[in-house]
């Protein structure tokens, strides 16, 4: 980029100049190097990628949605056929959906409290920098890593944690065999996952409480439980409704756990939408019919972020 | 004085809920990847004894080597370093170049792209991968395509298709706008004035002042790309000479059916690990500040 502003790297101005009629006239270098013409190549690759990357797969998924495609012949239009298909007749995508639903939520219902009470036990400890490093190693690690580490651990016969609870005498249940418990041991790697980053944002927010309250709140006898309920969780709230929300848009569009560690299985208990839309895709090359899978879930998720925002002003939560 | 003992007793065992918390949340942490690199060291024996033996006797240190010899980890780690530092390089360039101009510059459009790049964020990948895949694969003049895109294989099969998808994120450009956002205009005023033209007051004077911001986003991108396995996996099924470490240890899961083998895929794992984890504990500052940066203000 920088050769743009060296004139000598251009092609060669046609006509010699005549600098007494004409004496501030700028050079072509000087030209695009000016405060009107940079920030437009500055904004260039952005928007050249955005225009390939971003707004035409918006558009070129909405139209696959409206075809029958293999992608080995070429797509027929079939309107809205495959919505109505997933819609009313395909025995699979409402359990798809409630699978989703059932993910998302778990995830906040086990993952939000415990990053909560570690963010509030780890703002006031020492050592942050040692505590850190350990908490947010799952989050550092590679999906697939995470998915081998937890398949032996959770191994029905030979995984450490059954293991361990036969040792104390417990029936270990199928981790991830039994159709009733694998989205639990789904959800459960998945908070583990996640924790490092859900503690990150809480202890922020608990950061920017300021210390005066626990003061007047100490000062007026109050225990380390009344300080915790009654002035960290009300004062805590935007953070705590910006975690839960993000938290909860993430779970929905989230697969990556699930095609590796249990591939939709048992049963299709743990089948996602969007897993459920991948595999339509790649394994059984229905581009279309997975195109309006994939739009249906977002208009879903559009639809949770638009009453998001809402939460969010009168919530007082200042962020995008 | 009653009152004062009681208190420090409250404080006490406060305290010690609190470090017992950390220490049983830090052990559920930990404890899965010292299982993984136990369970490197087995030797088959170990693994198919009933019940197997926990703490390897005789250590197998040597699964770290076959990893490299028995296993195509070498070309693994090869595009796994060669995509992770390409996507990293792009999104560094245009990311700062896009967020400098959306900072610093007042141009028709100007917040209409701010909007954009707020709101792009909302769209979920799942709902790209489908047709991406395909504008790759149809992308005229590209790989024996014609102009309209038929005939050859277009971006599919190279490292294009696995890194083009990344070269921009729009978290990157919203990142860069925070830190630029601190550079003071009159420092530019200045250079202008001593006629320095725009692109070399980017690249020379503002850049540099940047250096803090562009590591949080080069480490964060880092981390993120390492890791990445959908689009990798999806465009580089058929690819066996292109997949990254994760994906390539998915993709070669059928070879580890027999529980003798298994070792060896753990040491798999171990080492798909390991480079993010040195990276990460050595830099670890600058990824605070690139997860914080502008999720929450309130």
């Amino acid at each position: 980029m920088t050769d743009r502003t060296d004139p000598s790297a251009m092609p060669a101005t046609p006509a010699p100049r005549v600098f007494d009629e004409d004496p501030v006239r700028p050079t072509l270098g000087q030209r695009i190097s000016s405060k009107k013409v940079a920030p437009w190549l500055f904004m260039a690759p952005v928007i050249a990628f955005g225009l390939i990357f971003f707004i035409l797969p918006i558009f070129y998924a909405a139209f696959i949605s409206l075809t029958r495609w293999n992608s080995l012949t070429p797509p027929k239009f079939v309107g809205l056929a495959n919505y109505k298909y997933l819609l009313t007749i395909d025995p699979r995508f409402w359990d798809t959906f409630w699978n989703t639903a059932y993910f998302a939520a778990g995830s906040l219902a086990i993952g939000i409290p415990i990053a909560m009470i570690l963010a509030y036990a780890f703002t006031r400890a020492w050592g942050q920098a040692f505590w850190r490093s350990i908490y947010w190693l799952p989050m550092i690690t590679n999906v697939v890593a995470v998915a081998y580490i937890w398949k032996f651990l959770l191994d029905d016969s030979f995984g450490l944690i059954n293991q361990a609870l036969g040792f104390l005498g417990l029936p270990g249940p199928g981790w991830l065999t039994n159709p009733d418990i694998a989205m639990l041991s789904t959800i459960l790697v998945f908070v583990w996952m996640q924790l490092g980053h859900n503690m990150l944002l809480f202890s922020a927010g608990l950061a920017s409480i300021d210390d005066s309250y626990y003061e007047a709140a100490r000062l007026d006898g109050a225990n380390e439980t009344q300080v915790f309920l009654r002035i960290t969780v009300p004062l805590l709230k935007p953070t705590i409704l910006f975690v839960l929300i993000t938290n909860f848009i993430t779970g929905l569009s989230y697969f990556t756990l699930m095609l590796v560690l249990t591939q939709g299985g048992p049963l299709g208990k743990t089948t996602v939408t969007a897993l459920y839309m991948y595999d339509m895709a790649f394994a059984d090359l229905r581009m279309g019919r997975a195109s309006a899978a994939a739009y249906i879930l977002f208009f879903f998720i559009l639809i949770v972020t638009i009453i998001q925002l809402r939460i969010f002003r009168r919530g007082g939560v200042d962020a995008h | 004085m009653a009152i004062v003992t009681s208190r420090s007793k409250t404080a006490l065992l406060w305290t010690v809920v609190k470090y017992g918390l950390l220490v049983i949340g830090a052990i559920i942490m930990v404890a899965p990847f010292i299982d993984m690199f136990l369970g490197a060291l087995r030797t088959p024996a170990e693994r198919l004894a009933r019940p197997p033996i926990y703490w390897p006797r005789d250590p197998q240190w040597i699964n770290f080597k076959r990893v490299f010899t028995e296993m195509p980890t070498l070309v693994w780690l090869r595009n796994s370093v060669i995509v992770t530092l390409a996507v990293t390089a792009l999104q560094i360039l245009t990311s700062s170049m896009a967020g400098y101009a959306l900072a610093k510059y007042r141009f028709a459009g100007a917040n209409m792209m701010f909007r954009t790049v707020l709101g792009a964020q909302m769209f979920p990948f799942f709902l790209f991968i489908i047709p991406i895949f395909f504008i790759l694969r149809y992308f005229p003049l590209i790989g024996g395509n014609d102009l309209l895109g038929q005939g050859g294989m277009g971006f599919l099969n190279s490292y294009s298709a696995i890194i083009l998808p990344f070269a921009v994120s729009w978290y990157g450009i919203f990142l860069m706008r925070q830190f630029f956002m601190g550079v003071p205009d009159e420092l530019l005023d200045a250079a202008r004035l001593d006629g320095a033209g725009e692109f070399r007051i980017f690249f020379v004077i503002v850049l540099p002042l940047v250096l803090p911001g562009l590591a949080t986003l080069a480490i964060f991108v880092f981390v993120y790309q390492w890791n990445e396995v959908i689009w990798t996996m999806t465009i580089t099924r058929t690819a066996p000479d292109l997949q990254t470490l994760p994906v390539g240890i998915f993709l070669l899961r059928g070879a580890f059916t027999e529980e003798a083998t298994q070792s060896l895929q753990q040491a798999a794992v171990a080492v798909s690990v390991l480079p993010v984890m040195l990276t990460f504990l050595l830099l670890q500052r600058y990824y605070v500040r690139g997860l914080t940066a502008g999720s929450v203000k309130g």
